[in-house]
């Protein structure tokens, strides 16, 4: 995202809505409309910490519409892909971050009996992050061979799904969070918070961790035992699939 | 994927006025003319007392000019939502649901307990849950708790923080109420399931007032 500066009249209130505190006040010298130069507050853009979000041009409501998106080139492609929610991914066919993961299992069948689906969202709540750090946990948990999600953007921008090496020109992409999400065998879960736990000491950013899976026949959740063996806390909020898609998977 | 999960509540009573509902077709196994049902789905969550529907493909009210756009607007790839602030209108909505029976997959954001004795008065049995094991990393970087709560309720982080605290000054400055505020928070919430009700609260307790 950029900023006009002959537009902008350094009101300052697109600051504010920046989820990642990449716009600022700044003084410079911009051209008089009739002859000569003339110095003033503008509002400037980080261009290196924008995630190319959307929000300050959407929702700041800037009284000289100075805001505007430039020409996205790839990869900085990637941060609108990972950050602007109306930004439809190619893999998912849908707007937002990730896949319709269980949110659509009673037909697909995706999270059978014996597996749980992991998502790991780096960068969620609101550092954000490189795209250094999201290389760095795929890596770690990649030991596990897990079965890295198709449908995810964050798959495809991997140089080996085997291992959880990223494309190197991605690296340093500034997105607002990327997830990473794969599968796993329940009894796998163990190892993979042990992961986890020490990854988790070698990154910049925040991620947040997920887990979906099928209840059991009874109403009950496998994975429980799991997550209290390893001493985790557990949100008592979350979501619910309340199986009403058709046709059912068989 | 979890843009309705990871809504950090501390205050288990209060996560009882906040419910987001979704409707999603899959790709390549439901979604070919899915719309007239995703827009029924709005139909019935305004008639069953939803405080805001949203559309994660077209953007929220505000973006679209008008709950009414929302509903003109659906499209067949479309993930939708309504938010509620109680279980009453959420079992209204989930009854209605099963009765219809408009065959598009339904997930409901809430606290588990709440939300299995919802289905249970509704008629329905869960079939998947996705269960949030919290923040890792450099979190001594995430702001105090109260503005986290206000700020997860966007789950794609549109919401910033030095907003949340621009407002919380200004409520404190009488220059605006907490029920405002919250709207104003809301409308970077592209999807639109921002719970401006229980952002009032929350912004009221961080007032110090509450």
């Amino acid at each position: 995202m950029q900023i006009d500066e002959n537009k902008c009249i350094g009101c300052g209130v697109c600051i504010s809505y920046c989820p990642v505190n990449a716009i600022g006040l700044t003084e410079r010298e911009v051209p008089l409309t009739i002859k000569g130069k003339e110095r003033k507050q503008v509002s400037v853009i980080n261009f290196d910490e924008c995630a190319e979000c959307g929000v300050c041009l959407r929702s700041a409501g800037c009284p000289t519409n100075a805001i505007y998106q430039q020409e996205l080139q790839y990869p900085r492609t990637i941060r609108s892909l990972m950050s602007d929610v109306l930004t439809i991914a190619e893999e998912s066919q849908i707007s937002g971050r990730g896949t319709e993961e269980m949110k659509t299992n009673e037909v697909t069948g995706r999270f059978k009996q014996g597996m749980t689906g992991v998502a790991i969202e780096v960068g969620r709540p609101i550092t954000g992050t490189r795209m250094v750090d999201v290389e760095k946990i795929a890596m770690a948990v990649s030991v596990l061979d897990v079965e890295y999600e198709p449908c995810n953007p964050v798959t495809s921008m991997m140089a080996d799904v085997a291992t959880g090496k990223f494309k190197d020109d991605l690296l340093n992409e500034k997105v607002l969070s990327a997830i990473i999400e794969f599968g796993v065998r329940t009894e796998q879960l163990p190892d993979l918070f042990d992961i986890l736990k020490t990854v988790e000491t070698e990154i910049d950013s925040v991620f947040s961790l997920d887990i979906a899976c099928l209840l059991n026949p009874d109403g009950s959740n496998p994975t429980a035992p799991y997550i209290e063996g390893a001493g985790l806390w557990v949100a008592p909020n979350g979501k619910t699939n309340v199986g009403l898609g058709r046709p059912l998977v068989k | 994927m979890t843009h309705t999960l990871h809504r950090l509540g501390m205050d288990t009573a209060l996560l009882r006025e906040d419910f987001v509902v979704l409707m999603m077709p899959s790709k390549d196994i439901n979604h070919v003319g899915s719309a007239p049902k995703l827009r029924r789905f709005f139909e019935l969550s305004l008639q069953a007392g939803a405080v805001k529907i949203g559309d994660c493909r077209s953007g929220n009210e505000y973006y679209q000019g008008g709950v009414e756009k929302i509903l003109e607007n659906v499209e067949d790839r479309a993930v939708i939502h309504a938010v509620f602030k109680d279980r009453e209108s959420l079992i209204n909505l989930l009854k209605m649901l099963k009765e219809e029976d408009l065959g598009l997959s339904v997930v409901v954001s809430g606290l588990f307990d709440e939300v299995g004795e919802c289905c249970q008065q509704s008629g329905l049995k869960p079939h998947s849950i996705n269960q949030s094991l919290g923040r890792w990393g450099a979190t001594t970087k995430l702001p105090e708790v109260g503005v986290q709560e206000i700020h997860t309720m966007c789950g794609h982080g549109m919401v910033s923080v030095n907003l949340i605290l621009k407002m919380v000054e200004k409520i404190k400055d009488k220059k605006i109420t907490a029920e405002k505020a919250a709207e104003k928070l809301f409308k970077p919430c592209m999807c639109g399931i921002f719970n401006p009700h229980r952002a009032a609260i929350l912004l009221t307790r961080l007032t110090g007032e509450a």
